[in-house]
């Protein structure tokens, strides 16, 4: 019967636009959050550096053919780059000044022996688990992070010779040996792959056995620091890759597409996410609006409930309980709207060939719990303000 | 319930000179049972003495204590427990739902204790010959026919007290003897007392006590 009374009489157009707009926050609102979310998490996993993590090198012109300019890193460039705003972080990489070459040492595969390169990079820059990643003298083996283009390469030797080729599992458990030499010694290490790169064209080494190499077997050659490993701030692609270009350096394309990529979509996600706050706030402040205009108008009906007997609390709770199920009412709205969508956008993602994951966020669904919460809560204080006033 | 009315002085009041028997400034007790009229002239503050009762003006000086709680610190959740279990009212603009049915404004009523089913509630308006108004909106009554459908309302539940101002003021002389008979049994039958305002005319009741502006 109070339902009848405060509710049954009032013109409705209001709610309902206040609902079709706070439908419209929340279901933007949910959609860019998950997609943010998702664009971020792109490319993630498949590779052993960290998320918009690259390696950078000078370009190789005519001019460093003939030694005019130099290809490496001096200490103040080095500083220079650190000190930009899209940096943050950046190490040189370390390589080998002495001399190494890789065997394999297993009856699983076949002999295979190479000179090799070896760099190393700093942990932070990796997603590998830190204590795989170390080496100190006395352990029983290296751990090694071997370019994918390497095992393609072992792979087409297995098959020239009729031998099965080797899976990235079955690589982690195949042994090598590294040889590290110069002109007066040689000394044997076993190595053992922990993970694979597509970025890095050498083979990777913790930091502590590239010190170890260089220290025992040192060479005439000091080690130049020609590559750094820089990790870009989220959404800052357009001033890295502009920085790059200014400075006449490259890095691997595939990266930068991908960051960029990365970039535009994020910062694309992140406006809408905006957008949807803020029609979710103006949507809300329009409920709110309609929750007072109705306690307004409803001020004879709620004093005479109050003088009859009615408790403030019973009348604030239905008032807060109508505009509960407003609330509920656009949020399963929206959220089955952002089924709809989600569905639409990632079969057309999947179509154009991105890969991504299919799963629902935590967070989006969270985001219209929490707006949910606000909405009611805000209504609850004040429609328990509008209640008591009349008491 | 006991009322005490402890020194007084609404503040719009404030500056009118009052005679002893005031009610005004002086101290009394009204105890359960006691059936009291107000007897004043329009503008003497009948509805501002109801009014205070009923907790809906707080602008007075002075104390009034409902047994021993001073109607100061009464919060707006007791206020709810007291005028559904102690304090019933009849007030001059009658208060009724226009939108609602007699049936819905006396159910409305009657939901908050249960006090009666429909067939009693029919009654009522049978005793006061309104019982064909049953399913009509307030709104569409006349003045007499709405005062006694919030007479009726005021007795859908228990009380100590039945505060009414000016109760019959649109009804001829049978329908409020019919309407005093009624409230003076159900008062009767609770134990409880009454406080009537009128403007004049005392309805050949006989009160226990009179009071004064």
């Amino acid at each position: 019967m109070i339902k009848k009374i405060l509710f049954k009489f009032q013109n409705k157009t209001q709610l309902i636009i206040a609902m079709i707009g706070a439908f419209l926050g929340f279901t933007f609102l949910i959609v860019s959050i998950h997609y943010l979310i998702r664009v971020n998490e792109f490319g993630q996993g498949e590779e052993i550096l960290g998320n918009n993590t690259m390696i950078v090198q000078k370009q190789v012109s005519s001019y460093n053919s003939i030694n005019l300019a130099k290809t490496d890193f001096s200490k103040k460039e080095i500083q220079h780059i650190k000190d930009q705003s899209f940096t943050a972080s950046v190490q040189p990489i370390l390589s080998n000044s002495f001399g190494v070459s890789l065997q394999t040492d297993s009856e699983l595969v076949p002999y295979f022996r190479t000179d090799v390169f070896v760099q190393s990079i700093d942990e932070g820059f990796t997603k590998i688990d830190p204590k795989k990643w170390k080496w100190k003298e006395g352990d029983e083996f290296v751990p090694i992070v071997l370019p994918r283009d390497f095992l393609v390469m072992l792979n087409t030797f297995a098959s020239a010779k009729g031998i099965p080729q080797v899976s990235d599992d079955l690589a982690k458990t195949v042994g090598f040996k590294f040889t590290l030499y110069n002109d007066d010694n040689k000394e044997w290490q076993k190595a053992k792959i922990v993970g694979f790169t597509n970025e890095v064209s050498a083979i990777l080494v913790p930091s502590s056995f590239m010190e170890y190499g260089n220290k025992k077997f040192p060479t005439e050659t000091p080690a130049k620091v020609t590559q750094l490993m820089l990790s870009v701030k989220e959404g800052s692609f357009g001033d890295f890759e502009k920085f790059l270009k200014q400075r006449s350096m490259e890095s691997k394309e595939t990266s930068m597409i991908v960051g960029k990529l990365k970039s535009v979509a994020g910062t694309m996600f992140s406006i809408l996410i905006a957008i949807s706050i803020i029609t979710v706030f103006l949507a809300g402040l329009v409920l709110v609006q309609y929750a007072q205009l109705l306690i307004s108008k409803n001020e004879y009906e709620i004093k005479t409930l109050l003088r009859i007997g009615y408790s403030p609390a019973l009348v604030t709770n239905t008032i807060t309980g109508y505009f509960i199920k407003v609330f509920a009412i656009i949020s399963v709205f929206s959220i089955a709207a952002f089924i709809g969508f989600k569905f639409l956008i990632d079969f057309l993602l999947q179509k154009g060939g991105i890969q991504i994951s299919t799963s629902y966020t935590v967070l989006s669904i969270s985001a219209v719990i929490i707006a949910f919460g606000l909405y009611t809560l805000v209504n609850y204080m004040n429609a328990k303000k509008g209640v008591l006033k009349s008491s | 319930m006991k009322i005490s009315f402890n020194s007084v002085m609404p503040v719009p009041l404030a500056s009118i000179e009052h005679s002893d028997k005031s009610i005004w400034g002086n101290d009394f007790t009204l105890n359960k049972g006691e059936k009291v009229v107000l007897n004043a002239s329009s503008g003497k503050g009948k509805t501002t003495f109801t009014h205070t009762l009923a907790g809906i003006r707080k602008d007075f000086d002075g104390d009034i204590l409902f047994d021993n709680q001073s109607l100061k610190t009464i919060s707006p959740e007791e206020w709810a427990i007291l005028r559904k279990e102690k304090i019933s009212f009849v007030f001059q603009d009658l208060q009724l739902f226009p939108k609602l049915t007699v049936a819905e404004n006396l159910r409305l009523k009657n939901s908050l204790t249960n006090t009666y089913n429909d067939d009693q509630l029919k009654h009522f308006l049978s005793e006061l010959d309104i019982l064909d108004k049953w399913e009509v909106k307030s709104e569409l009554l006349s003045m007499g026919q709405q005062q006694r459908v919030a007479i009726i309302r005021a007795l859908t539940q228990s009380f100590d007290w039945l505060i009414m101002d000016e109760p019959f003021s649109h009804l001829d002389e049978v329908n409020t003897q019919k309407c005093l008979k009624l409230i003076d049994n159900r008062a009767s039958e609770l134990g409880a007392g009454f406080i009537l305002t009128t403007l004049g005319d005392y309805h050949q009741f006989e009160y226990n006590r009179e009071l004064n502006l």
